[in-house]
């Protein structure tokens, strides 16, 4: 019997915009740690709204990890409750997608539809260029591994608790 | 004398509920129109010198992540293009398998368009946020036709964003038997739920506008499909052309206010791509069930309301669902999953219809599959100028609006073409050099 995945991570960004490819990096390496895991659901989306909410469908924790643009340190990790979002701190109004629309705006359809799991979390690795080209710069790659870490041991209890 | 000079001048920073960034300029002066600039302003995207270097078998992973909406419609223009200048064709039932993805993908993109980004402006909402609230029965319906769009994708194309599973010569594996049977039952019921937003669209009180009367309407034709995979390039206008001919009769040109190509026909006048203009030159292969409802909608294909390009959007819909049972019904795994295609030194042209309009591809690769050019036209930058000329024409007849009220028609007609500016955002004469 197939039961809806616990723990669904997201990782939003463009592997052809330079450090916007940090979330698909951190999303790999997750999957690496955690092995044959079938109640964590990974995905990798571009930051259409209604593709995230659609994503976390059926899982009561959801994890965001995306780049950010702001004036804090190069490789620098944010958390945040994802509820949040553009409210304590506007430089993360435009996390989830380049568009005019965005993970806030994800959040917020969510809510408006009852389809907000019951924890949202977003994790934000700093950025230093989002130009076109492949690969990360090397400060941002060095802080794969520690959001990698970070993720994992946020998911681990609640699988635990699952059993 | 007194001279009454009357300047009005409104500008949208950015538009919303369109793919992308971008902007429109309005300019009246003496109560007469000066100038319509649909400004785009997202960066450049440097995808076709980001291939030269490239192996010939890349394309399809790199040119899907122009745009998160319309990854398949890239795939399947590359795919084409470089099977010719290899001078492969696929076996028919992979071709099939490339058709059932189309139709996940426009059903994915056309039910996000209909309902969040197009729909608010009928029904009076400034987002598609806003109008789920008091509709929620119909954004949960379209969030549910939206679903099985991305489940076809995922199906076929090995996930819902940004498909892995196409190569050039067909797939790397094919779905099971019994993977489509069930597709197929939910699909009947998607089915279902397309007709129903349909007839929920044809209630929505429709502008009355036409096209300029010079504005050439642009889509593939093929012998007996709507074309999602076209064979040839037709047009209004007697236009009736194969795909290596496209640069013979249609160019691309560099202006002050964009970052997006604009396209122009070589013969002159503007001309449009995209639903409408499918439906003038198609209407006669669309799927039963979806030209019965479009007849008893009332569209035609002689139809030129841009407004009521969304109801084409969801009569398309229709179709695609409709397709997508019968191709699931029918399904049998394939003998092969790909074909083999061997690089040569050559140059190869394809096209398919992406669901904002004709989309083509041209690369030339060298005897060890290496790309030495590549050239992309998105629909977005074929329908610029098209879009231009309809604002102007819709504000010719609408200067009687004060500012909020035009800069709200003009917003809601560019959301009639449903830009994807992401997609049109890429630069032609970007060199990349590799050592």
């Amino acid at each position: 019997m197939t039961t809806a995945p616990v723990v669904t991570v997201i990782a939003v960004g463009n592997p052809y915009r330079s450090d916007d490819a940090v979330g698909a990096a951190v999303l790999a390496e997750v999957a690496a740690r955690l092995g044959d895991e079938t109640r964590v659901r990974l995905a990798e989306l571009d930051g259409e709204p209604v593709g995230i909410v659609q994503a976390w469908e059926g899982s009561s924790i959801v994890w965001i990890v995306d780049a950010t643009s702001s004036d804090r340190p190069t490789g620098s990790l944010q958390e945040l409750d994802a509820r949040e979002l553009g409210v304590s701190d506007p430089s993360w109004r435009g996390v989830g997608g380049g568009h005019a629309l965005g993970l806030r705006e994800a959040v917020e359809f969510a809510g408006a539809l009852d389809r907000l799991p019951a924890e949202l979390r977003v994790l934000g690795i700093e950025g230093e260029t989002f130009d076109h080209g492949e690969g990360l710069t090397p400060t941002v790659a060095e802080a794969v591994s520690v959001a990698a870490a970070r993720l994992v041991a946020a998911i681990r209890p609640h699988l635990e608790r699952a059993h | 004398m007194t001279h009454e000079y009357r300047a009005r001048r409104f500008e949208v920073e950015a538009l919303t509920r369109v793919e992308g960034e971008g902007g429109l300029i309005v300019e009246v002066r003496d109560g007469e129109l000066a100038d319509v600039r649909l400004r785009i302003f997202e960066p450049p995207r440097f995808f076709e010198g980001f291939l030269a270097g490239r192996h010939f078998t890349e394309p399809p992973d790199i040119t899907a992540r122009i745009c998160g909406i319309c990854p398949v419609a890239y795939q399947m223009s590359a795919c084409q293009a470089l099977e010719a200048a290899c001078g492969v064709e696929v076996d028919d039932d992979i071709r099939t398998l490339r058709h059932l993805l189309y139709c996940g993908e426009w059903i994915e993109s056309h039910v996000l368009h209909v309902h969040l980004l197009h729909a608010p402006d009928f029904l009076g909402y400034p987002s598609g946020l806003a109008m789920a609230v008091d509709h929620r029965a119909e954004v949960e319906r379209g969030l549910r036709l939206k679903k099985i769009g991305n489940r076809i994708v995922e199906v076929v194309g090995g996930r819902a964003v940004h498909p892995v599973n196409v190569r050039v010569g067909g797939f790397y594996s094919a779905p099971s038997t019994a993977t489509l049977r069930e597709l197929a039952v939910e699909l009947r019921q998607a089915l279902t739920d397309a007709i129903d937003v349909a007839r929920w669209v044809a209630t929505f009180d429709m502008p009355d506008h036409e096209l300029p009367d010079g504005t050439a309407l642009v889509a593939l034709r093929h012998p007996t499909e709507y074309p999602m995979l076209g064979e040839r390039l037709v047009s209004t206008t007697g236009l009736d052309i194969g795909v290596d001919e496209y640069p013979e009769h249609f160019a691309e040109v560099q202006v002050e206010h964009s970052t997006a190509l604009h396209g122009s026909m070589l013969a002159g006048g503007d001309y449009l791509v995209g639903p409408l203009a499918r439906f003038a030159l198609n209407a006669d292969h669309l799927a039963p069930t979806a030209a019965a409802l479009a007849a008893e909608l009332g569209l035609d294909p002689g139809e030129r309301n841009p407004f009521r390009s969304i109801l084409v959007r969801a009569i398309e819909t229709v179709h695609a669902c409709e397709v997508a049972v019968a191709i699931a019904e029918a399904y049998a795994v394939p003998a092969r999953a790909s074909v083999p295609v061997e690089p040569r030194a050559a140059a190869g042209c394809g096209w398919s219809e992406a669901p904002r309009g004709l989309l083509w591809h041209r690369y030339e690769i060298d005897g060890d599959g290496r790309i030495a050019a590549a050239r992309i036209v998105p629909p977005t930058s074929q329908n610029q100028p098209a879009i231009e000329h309809d604002l102007a024409h819709l504000i010719g007849h609408s200067m009687h609006l004060d500012d909020d009220e035009l800069e709200a028609v003009c917003e809601q007609a560019v959301r009639n073409y449903d830009p994807c500016i992401s997609c049109a955002t890429h630069f032609l004469d970007m060199r990349i050099h590799r050592s």
